[in-house]
């Protein structure tokens, strides 16, 4: 579903990534981890190609990302994005922010688009928050609407940038268990997250980044028994002691 | 003082016209209003296209229009007045320049609502880009995601957030549209300025001449003030802490 291949990217002189290649197949979960400014981001946001690389390629259901003739906003439109501080847009509802893409970008009339809406924030738990703004909400609210508002757009698959870590931390199950559910009904998610709990319960594989390079890319099994390089033990005992 | 007050002036009749003094100022007062809410339109349209461009991906564009607005910030309102009126004209192919000069009708109300609309389109050109700027770039993110395109972007999420950032400084530049209007009467717009200053010259009477001038271009800036305080109200974002102050 989502190939990366020797991808490399510079700000200015200073490389951020450095030859990362991975794969997500249909279906599968996998966990992007590491410390901060590890090129986790950086690297999820390549994939839809909000940040631009400069070497290697992407490959989202054997679309090209980095082609200048790929039609990048039909592509985003099938992979949807949710991001560590939510991005709802403020100025319009939650029903609205549910529609817009549906109906501007995906030609869904008005009636269909709210049909479809609803439904999804039902699934997240908001039914009743259709028509406040997202400034009236809590943050746990406001990322569930997002993964609703990325659902509506009907994705082949998922983008999660660090999706918790802006939460309370009250806050953080009620989003992570949007999240299980839809792993466990095999949507293709790739998760920038420093939750190791999700990462045990549902990722088929976890990545671990380091420095802008993949260090480790290696199933949960592995990466929580016996992680090879010692970078992600460290890591791991140092997020794990908590 | 040795001043002869005459609160009446404003209803005497002027010899061999059959008007009155009020109707003077009234008839300035359509003009003023007139320059005013078309240079306004103008100002609107130009300043939010050249704002916007020059928050767009091509630095040649942005460029062009940092020009721009670099253009008509820099220099008096009252010399671009003269500018577009005696100067521009001359440059213009020979029989565009001929019908300018003598055929095109209300010269001087065109002329002065162009030259105080791109003036003030400058002034909106930087606060409209200084409200893209101020914006997270995580909704453009957000936007362009959802598989909107660029301009899609811009017209559904940035301007719209944009627009409401810039409201208050949108405010004072409406108002100032109306105080700057007078500036026209230096190219011969008949505008509240001008008939305050045949009006002046005519009665003699200045001190009431000016006080009602000043009163009427107090109440144009007040009612576009409460406009605007309307318009805010009215797309203020319930749940923004910002919107609320």
């Amino acid at each position: 579903m989502i190939e990366i291949r020797n991808v490399s990217k510079w700000y200015g002189k200073f490389q951020v990534l450095t030859d990362c290649s991975s794969k997500v197949e249909k279906g599968e979960v996998v966990v992007v981890c590491g410390p901060s400014g590890s090129g986790k981001s950086t690297l999820i946001k390549c994939v839809n190609g909000l940040e631009p690389f400069l070497e290697g390629e992407i490959l989202v259901n054997g679309t090209q990302v980095g082609d200048p003739k790929t039609d990048l906003p039909k592509l985003r439109s099938s992979v949807g994005m949710v991001f560590q501080h939510f991005e709802l847009f403020p100025h319009m509802t939650v029903i609205e922010n549910l529609t817009v893409g549906q109906v501007k970008v995906l030609g869904r009339t008005k009636e269909e688009a709210r049909r479809k809406g609803a439904d999804l924030l039902d699934r997240v738990g908001l039914k009743e928050f259709a028509g406040k703004h997202p400034g009236q909400l809590s943050g746990g609210q406001q990322q569930r609407v997002a993964i609703g508002r990325a659902l509506a757009m009907d994705p082949i698959c998922m983008l999660f940038d660090e999706p918790t870590s802006a939460l309370d931390p009250e806050m953080i199950g009620e989003v992570l268990s949007v999240m299980q559910d839809l792993a466990r009904e095999g949507m293709t998610m790739m998760v920038v997250t420093h939750e190791m709990g999700f990462a045990r319960n549902v990722a088929h594989r976890v990545i671990f980044m380091d420095n802008g390079r993949i260090v480790e890319d290696t199933t949960k099994q592995e990466f929580f028994g016996t992680p090879r390089s010692e970078r992600a033990q460290l890591f791991l005992s140092r997020i794990l002691r908590h | 003082m040795n001043y002869h007050w005459n609160w009446g002036i404003y209803l005497e009749q002027i010899k061999g016209g059959g008007e009155t003094y009020l109707s003077w100022l009234m008839t300035g007062l359509g003009w003023t209003v007139s320059v005013s809410l078309c240079s306004w339109a103008i100002a609107l349209v130009l300043g939010f296209l050249i704002g916007t461009l020059r928050t767009a991906p091509s630095r040649r564009v942005a460029r062009l229009c940092t020009a721009y607005v670099e253009l008509f910030r820099n220099i008096p309102l009252l010399v671009q007045m003269f500018l577009w009126f005696f100067v521009v004209p001359e440059f213009l192919p020979h029989g565009l320049s001929m019908w300018v000069k003598q055929e095109m009708p209300a010269k001087e109300f065109l002329t002065a609502s162009a030259c105080l609309g791109l003036f003030t389109s400058a002034r909106i050109a930087e606060q409209v880009r200084a409200g893209i700027q101020s914006l997270p770039a995580g909704q453009r993110h957000a936007g362009l995601a959802m598989g909107f395109t660029l301009p899609q972007t811009y017209r559904y999420v940035l301007l719209p957030l944009a627009f409401r950032i810039i409201l208050p400084p949108l405010t004072s530049e409406f108002m100032n549209v109306f105080k700057n209007s007078s500036v026209a009467f230096a190219i011969g717009v008949l505008e509240l300025t001008f008939q305050a200053r045949q009006m002046q010259e005519d009665s003699e009477q200045g001190i009431e001449t000016y006080l009602a001038v000043t009163l009427l271009y107090f109440i144009c800036a007040f009612i576009a003030n409460r406009g605007m305080s309307w318009i805010e109200k009215r797309t203020r974002i319930p749940g923004c802490i910002a919107a609320e102050t």
